[in-house]
């Protein structure tokens, strides 16, 4: 049972490190963004590249990855996302969509279909209750915690923190006051994308890189923000954690409906969510 | 006095709909001008257009005389437009201090260092004295570290108010700022407006015509997106074209 709640949280602070950027995009911007898939799995191959280039040395790799899909987050912002402002959602959705079929192929094209494991950086393992417990698991749920803590100090105590809660209320209000929203959207459009990034190298020791990785966690993470409540942040952290729960404790039971029982609770969420009056 | 802020042949469309047609509007450099009209006559879409939160279909205007038309909201209100909106405007994931602090964020005090990342940094004298000016110019003085969720609405109006005030504009849109209050709270908000009427030049949408008549030195009245009549208060209301317009459609809420 220990093993399925770490696992459970695992999951669920990878579906938080992802899933930050997109609350926050769908927040602020009211754009769905089906490019943070691509983000996510361009960083992890990229992460894969600077891998063997740096000697196997993880924190390097992480860093370099890091650094490298900044520019590629800010060109997406800058050239689709800012195009995006104030437009319909299906244009949106068209666009980013474009972008994640876009870059899937340009990773097929040049690093193959066949996935590519990734060795777990610290392999010590915790005796606990009988079982060996994998100590990185137990990094990669208390990071999302740590993040998790480090984003509210971010959003309480930084002016650019403040501009985008605000933001998240009302944007417009914001324009009013003199302040380039635009600027400060940028900001944490490549502020989300390097999240996912790190969510997706985390994750690629414990699975394998695919091109097709990102499709796989947008869906969930689509989850996440709805039942989170769409650009809440507390929100978006509890819904990560139980989902990737309900993933675990159905997946021990009935690996196959793992993935389904998430969308038949983000289902009843949406069906039981007490409406606003308007 | 020279004209603040001019529009000409300001058009807005929407699909099939002309919402603001062909308006040549302009504001005196000091005066405070009303514009009043029927529901749907345009006036919201005319401050849209003037704070550049819409871009118009046609037409231009112009701020001290260059023109304005293309430039985004903030830039606009680094040149010294600012507005409030007809449903009440303010963060009330904030507190009110720092709903004040977001109003001055983009002044630069003398001596304070250019990037300013931390909230702690806001401490600068200058910006805690442009903060505590504008609460207490409303009387918010005592509710600076109350969330905004705890103000009551006239409250939360009076704040919107200080804030767009905070940003020391030359050119004040406010748009229905009576709309919604109790006649307390709309006294308080009259008696601000007619202080802060000495200092900036000031257009008031409203459609409590009463309560602004003695506020205002000149009112502008539109009808389905155009402009039909200005002048004095007395000359505007005693013009056949605004009886007809109101009294075609509904009775002025005075």
């Amino acid at each position: 049972m220990i093993q399925t709640v770490v696992y459970g949280l695992t999951i669920g602070a990878i579906l938080y490190f992802f899933s930050v950027g997109l609350a926050l995009t769908f927040g602020t911007m009211h754009i769905i963004n089906f490019a943070h898939g691509m983000v996510y799995t361009l960083g992890v191959y990229l992460f894969i590249t600077f891998l063997q280039a740096l000697g196997e040395s993880f924190l390097l790799a992480l860093v370099a990855s890091l650094l490298a899909m900044l520019p590629v987050a800010w060109v997406i912002e800058r050239f689709v996302i800012r195009r995006l402002y104030g437009e319909s959602l299906d244009y949106a959705i068209i666009a980013t969509y474009g972008v994640l079929l876009i870059g899937t192929d340009a990773i097929k094209m040049i690093w193959g279909t066949t996935p590519h494991p990734v060795n777990d950086p610290i392999g010590i393992a915790l005796p606990l209750a009988g079982m060996d417990l994998p100590l990185y698991r137990v990094g990669i749920v208390l990071s999302a915690f740590a993040l998790y803590g480090a984003l509210r100090a971010f959003f309480k105590r930084s002016l650019v923190g403040k501009v985008v809660v605000a933001a998240l209320e009302d944007a417009e209000g914001v324009r009013c006051l003199g302040i380039d929203v635009n600027r400060h959207f940028s900001i944490i459009f490549v502020l989300g994308s390097a999240l996912a990034v790190l969510g997706g190298v985390l994750y690629a020791p414990i699975s394998t890189a695919d091109p097709y990785m990102g499709f796989h966690i947008l869906l969930l993470a689509f989850a996440v923000v709805i039942v989170g409540g769409m650009g809440n942040l507390n929100g978006t952290f509890l819904a990560a954690l139980a989902l990737g729960m309900v993933m675990a404790v159905t997946g021990r039971f009935w690996s196959q409906a793992a993935n389904a029982m998430v969308f038949v609770v983000m289902a009843l969420v949406i069906l039981l969510r007490p409406r606003e009056a308007h | 006095m020279a004209d603040l802020i001019t529009t000409s042949a300001l058009t807005k469309r929407f699909h099939g709909l002309t919402a603001v047609q062909a308006v040549d509007f302009h504001v005196r450099e000091g005066e405070t001008t009303g514009v009043i009209g029927p529901n749907g006559s345009g006036k919201t879409t005319l401050f849209h257009l003037l704070s550049g939160f819409f871009p118009p279909t046609a037409g231009e205007i112009r701020f001290c005389g260059e023109p304005i038309t293309a430039l985004p909201p903030h830039r606009r209100v680094a040149l010294g437009i600012a507005r409030t909106f007809q449903l009440v405007s303010v963060f009330s994931s904030l507190t009110v201090w720092e709903n004040a602090v977001l109003a001055v964020l983009r002044i630069q005090p003398e001596g304070a260092a250019p990037a300013r990342f931390f909230l702690r940094s806001c401490r600068h004298p200058a910006v805690l004295e442009r903060c505590a000016e504008a609460l207490e110019r409303v009387g918010l003085t005592a509710q600076a570290s109350l969330p905004v969720a705890e103000l009551s609405y006239g409250d939360k109006r009076m704040l919107e108010i200080g804030i767009t005030l905070a940003l020391r504009p030359r050119l004040l849109l406010l748009d229905e700022p009576l709309a919604g209050l109790s006649d307390h709270e709309i006294a308080r908000v009259v008696k601000l407006i007619g202080e802060i009427r000495r200092q900036f030049t000031v257009v008031i949408i409203e459609h409590k015509i009463s309560k602004i008549l003695e506020l205002v030195e000149r009112l502008s009245v539109m009808n389905e997106g155009r402009l039909i009549c200005e002048g004095s208060p007395a000359e505007v209301l005693s013009d056949p074209r605004v009886r007809e317009c109101y009294w075609g459609k509904e009775a002025p809420a005075c």
